[in-house]
């Protein structure tokens, strides 16, 4: 298959796509890095499973859509940063905390980074929203699916009930968050009121 | 309409990516002059960050329990090259029907893949409707997954409205809570007793099944809908691949 036939295959697909790209790539990667890293079998897959996802998401967001190289010499790259940074910051090789890393990977995305304790809250607030609200806004940003995918998938009787019901779910997010942060213990010096 | 609503559509129109490079770049100079529209566009960006946080998570969940099936299938190493080389092409396709082979073994994988909780199209107050207390109650704790308080709710709306739509979230919500013998029986009434949603609790019915480990059953389900035409049938037939 094609550079730009992968591209498009992950681009348009879903967790079927992202399941075929893991085992594609899987052994081959899993050698190479548990040589060059010595890390453990488990901490390879770790890593390879972070390398998979960051791939995953370039093509998603639309940060990748042309590969200079072959998928395996970028899948190569990416995961050989993941444990370079990893040993950087632990000073050895340590298992890395997948879910602190994705965190601090989308806040280190953003120019001036973003505070924690405010990304916290927002987490919060994301889940107390509740279904299918979190369902249907995780489709609309994290998996780029159209509204009209979206009215298909989750049985909405078109594309504008569809679009009606993510802005609904936005809005009443945000008004979630709003009262998080005016909660006393949450009440800190920014600028998001 | 005031001002904050109008920013607040006006950067759901920038982050939903409908905005012109010219639009853009006005935006982007207004967040840089304009402090309280930074800060609406701050808080927009995180919260957004937030979400693609949660889908990256549950990504990951999904990555670690097909990497679990695979272990629980290892495949044969050898240390002769030879037969390495002979054996390579093969093994890729080993490898994925191991991991194809290992799914009908793990139900409640294939319920987390497919199962998304029916959304409440019959909100009355979208419909305008004059409603009672409970109704309002009943939708909104299920638009906010409280759904064992939602399916008590509902249960009881259910009873003094018999509508097909409280039925359909009432299963939903049982099913939600765990409560999934409750949740079979709301589907099986929805199919028989009422002539909308009957398909559509078929496929929820299946998804009963599928979690409880009755595999012929959901299978049974999933091959009508399979031959039906309806929106579930490509779904259903996709699931019934992975359960045969």
């Amino acid at each position: 298959m094609m550079q730009s036939e992968i591209i498009e295959k992950i681009r348009s697909g879903g967790q079927a796509e992202l399941a075929w790209i893991y085992e594609e790539y899987r052994q081959e990667f899993l050698q190479w890095i548990g040589k060059e890293y010595r890390c453990s079998s488990d901490d390879c897959k770790d890593i390879y499973q972070l390398t998979i996802l960051i791939f995953h998401d370039n093509i998603k967001q639309g940060k990748l859509e042309h590969l200079v190289s072959s998928v395996k010499t970028y899948l190569f790259g990416i995961g050989k940063n993941i444990a370079l940074e990893n040993m950087r910051k632990e000073k050895r090789y340590t298992p890395i905390n997948q879910e602190k890393w994705l965190k601090e990977y989308l806040i280190d995305d953003t120019p001036q980074g973003t505070d924690e304790s405010f990304f916290d809250l927002a987490k919060i607030a994301l889940e107390k929203l509740g279904q299918p609200c979190q369902k249907l806004v995780e489709m609309f940003y994290y998996e780029k699916k159209s509204i009209t995918e979206i009215a298909t998938a989750m049985q909405y009787k078109n594309p504008e009930t569809a679009k009606n019901q993510k802005c609904k779910c936005m809005a009443r997010l945000r008004k979630i968050f709003d009262t998080e942060m005016t909660k006393p213990q949450n009440v800190v010096p920014h600028g998001y009121q | 309409m005031d001002t904050n609503e109008n920013d607040i559509l006006l950067l759901e129109k920038f982050f939903d990516e409908e905005m012109n490079a010219t639009e853009r770049e006005q935006l982007m100079q207004r967040v840089k002059d304009d402090e309280p529209f930074k800060a609406l566009y701050e808080r927009e960006k995180l919260l957004i960050m937030a979400i693609r946080h949660d889908g990256l998570k549950n990504n990951l969940g999904y990555l670690q329990s097909l990497e679990a099936a695979m272990e629980r299938e290892p495949i044969a190493t050898t240390s002769r090259k030879w037969y390495y080389l002979a054996a390579a092409a093969i093994t890729g396709t080993l490898v994925t029907l191991a991991v194809l082979l290992s799914r009908p073994n793990d139900p409640e994988q294939l319920f987390q893949s497919y199962f998304t909780p029916y959304p409440n199209v019959f909100d009355p107050t979208v419909r305008g409707e004059q409603t009672s207390p409970l109704h309002s109650e009943a939708f909104q704790d299920y638009e906010q997954g409280h759904y064992a308080k939602a399916a008590d709710e509902l249960g009881a709306l259910y009873k003094e409205h018999p509508d097909p739509g409280v039925l359909m979230l009432l299963g939903n919500a049982n099913l939600m809570a765990g409560r999934v013998e409750e949740a079979k029986q709301n589907f099986i009434t929805l199919n028989d007793k009422f002539d909308s949603l009957d398909l559509q609790a078929k496929w929820y019915l299946s998804l009963c099944y599928l979690k409880t480990g009755d595999m012929e059953p959901a299978r049974k389900i999933l091959r009508e809908l399979g031959e039906t035409d309806i929106s579930y049938a490509s779904k259903a037939r996709e699931l019934l691949e992975k359960v045969k």
